[in-house]
């Protein structure tokens, strides 16, 4: 009778997270939640703990089922059994997590500041820049590029279905930033004038390569074909322990959103919604744990998960 | 803390005077990170060999950074005794480089270079003391520091060939690797090096020769290449087209710069003082000499 209840109070409070507060990232909304969801629960052992966690993360992947949410999931989960090794008294151990959850969600609220800070200098005075539907890191970092008093223009795909990169180039033009929207097969014929790609991040993977909104493995291609860099902007917290060979290693369950996975009859019928960029075509990712080559990534995975 | 502050206004002061000459501030970095390591040490923590950010850290540390308030007295004798570690280890790297020369040059070889590099001569001249092989200069105009280099390894008795920059691409074919030393390297592995590097790397890669830098650490600076200009040192035209050229220099703009940068696809290798490293390892190399927070002085 308890958990049913907690676990549908789980999903309203990840739902009015994003509702009230549209500029949070989907994982952070995921941990905030996860750690109300720890805060409330009535478990009196590390392996009960962990099982509800699991079905809570599993819910959560049911309504959102985008790597960021899956990730974040992950991480926290990771972040309960590495606080758990250190006490072996469960109430003070419970303790220690939630006083350490917030100390985390502090950091994490901070990286895309700390991202900005370290991304805006390689905008030059006078760049133009090409970017990919809609990303609020890369938005802040382009606000601080702004803050800096440098000049540049910026080109945004459309990004079909969703009309994301519409709702990208709205926003720009608030920032007063000269904004131009280009279908997204015209990446190709703007990739001359362009002097650098600067996208998001979904997630990062163990190789280096990042998952990211259809279409971002065209522009890397072609960045890579006209000598262009190709930079990404991701937060930590997005780094997730997959290691795609191709784009069909992708695992179905984020490529497809929660509820066509829930209703379609066959998968193949359906478009993703991402795709997969290998590392070779990506030359800097600016994360909150500094400025990386894509080699750097798995070193910092590993670190964390050995 | 203030130790520290008083380091980095002088690191600052002096990085401004002349942008260009990195290694100021790479050796004002790595004192900052003697003083931390020190501190840490004495405050009672762990060898906690990774001082970075994590993701590791990020999950399990208690609270923000820690401020290095508390004074002890044992501090200064220890940081001293550690930059005197430093300066030992400082006045040995060319030897340590050059010990390495055996593994990379062997008999019968065709090596080019340059330039003059003081850390590839020593690495060319131990090589000769067991091995016999040629040597290509190229002479590096407007300066010809290759004259020099062509006249110190001769003496040594390698056989040594001078040419102009123009023939690099065409004498290619013939030479079996490419060993150069460099001015900086940057955190991405790239290099910042003598005018007419880039060209030689060029050349290296289209014929698929390998491209071997010596460099000691202390060359290692945790810059990126942001502002495509920022890195440049200009210097006087007259070694281009001089002053006695006096009506042509009224009509047209005349640029001498002095380095050129190499991206990081193009390094096969890097030998310095601790070893060979691929340039996609710089990074590791970064975390070990230097702090995170020191990145910007």
């Amino acid at each position: 009778p308890d958990a049913p209840r907690c676990l549908s109070d789980l999903i309203e409070t990840f739902r009015a997270q994003l509702r009230d507060d549209p500029d949070v990232a989907s994982a952070v909304a995921a941990i905030r939640a996860l750690l109300g969801f720890l805060k409330q629960d009535r478990g009196e052992t590390i392996q009960g703990l962990r099982n509800s966690l699991r079905d809570a993360i599993d819910t959560l992947s049911r309504v959102d089922s985008s790597v960021a949410v899956s990730s974040g999931g992950e991480l926290f989960l990771r972040f309960i059994s590495l606080t758990s090794l250190e006490y072996s008294d469960y109430s003070k151990c419970k303790e220690i997590m939630i006083e350490r959850g917030e100390i985390f969600l502090t950091k994490v609220s901070l990286s895309r500041n700390k991202i900005a800070k370290l991304c805006h200098p390689f905008i030059r005075d006078g760049a133009r820049i090409l970017t990919h539907a809609y990303s609020r890191v890369v938005l802040r970092v382009l606000e601080a590029a702004v803050e800096a008093k440098k000049r540049f223009s910026v080109y945004v795909t459309e990004s079909q279905p969703d009309e994301a990169g519409q709702k990208m180039a709205k926003a720009l033009r608030k920032l007063n930033i000269p904004v131009t929207v280009i279908l997204d097969a015209a990446v190709g014929y703007i990739m001359e004038k362009v002097d650098l790609v600067l996208v998001g991040a979904e997630g990062v993977v163990e190789s280096g390569g990042i998952i990211n909104k259809i279409g971002t493995n065209q522009i890397a291609v072609c960045a890579k074909a006209q000598n262009k860099p190709f930079y990404v902007v991701a937060e930590s917290f997005k780094f997730v322990r997959l290691f795609p060979l191709n784009q069909q290693d992708v695992p179905d369950r984020f490529k497809y959103k929660a509820d066509t996975l829930k209703t379609s009859q066959n998968l193949k019928e359906e478009h993703p919604w991402i795709d997969y960029t290998s590392p070779s075509l990506i030359t800097l990712l600016f994360t909150d744990l500094g400025v990386l080559t894509p080699s750097a990534v798995s070193d910092e995975l590993i670190k964390l998960y050995l | 803390g203030e130790l520290m502050d008083l380091i980095r206004t002088e690191g600052q002061r002096m990085t401004a005077a002349q942008p260009s000459e990195t290694t100021v501030g790479n050796m004002v970095r790595r004192v900052l990170k003697v003083i931390r390591e020190e501190y840490g040490r004495l405050h009672g923590r762990s060898e906690e060999s990774d001082q970075q950010e994590s993701l590791h850290k990020l999950l399990t540390s208690g609270g923000l950074s820690e401020d290095f308030r508390t004074p002890y007295p044992s501090l200064r004798a220890n940081v001293i005794e550690a930059i005197n570690e430093m300066l030992i280890e400082l006045e040995g790297t060319t030897d340590n480089i050059a010990m390495q020369a055996l593994e990379h040059i062997h008999s019968n070889e065709v090596i080019m270079t340059i330039g003059y590099s003081r850390t590839v001569e020593a690495f060319l001249k131990e090589a000769a003391r067991k091995r016999k092989f040629q040597v290509i200069v190229a002479e590096c105009a407007p300066f010809c520091q290759g004259h020099e280099m062509a006249v110190r390894l001769s003496k040594e008795g390698i056989e040594t060939t001078v040419m102009s920059d123009a023939a690099i691409f065409a004498v290619m074919s013939r030479v079996n690797k490419v060993i150069i030393g460099t001015k900086t390297i940057l955190a991405n592995g790239a290099l910042i090096a003598v005018s007419g590097t880039h060209t030689l790397a060029l050349a290296a890669k289209h014929h698929s020769t390998p491209l071997i830098v010596c460099a000691p650490m202390f060359k290692l600076s945790p810059q990126f290449p942001n502002e495509e200009d920022s890195f440049h040192k200009f210097v006087s035209p007259q070694e281009v087209l001089p002053f006695t050229e006096g009506e042509i220099l009224a009509k047209i703009n005349v640029h001498c710069p002095v380095f050129d940068y190499v991206p990081p696809e193009l390094i096969t290798l890097f030998i310095s003082n601790i070893g060979g490293n691929a340039p996609s390892y710089i990074y590791r190399l970064m975390s070990e000499l230097y702090h995170p927070d020191d990145y910007e002085l």
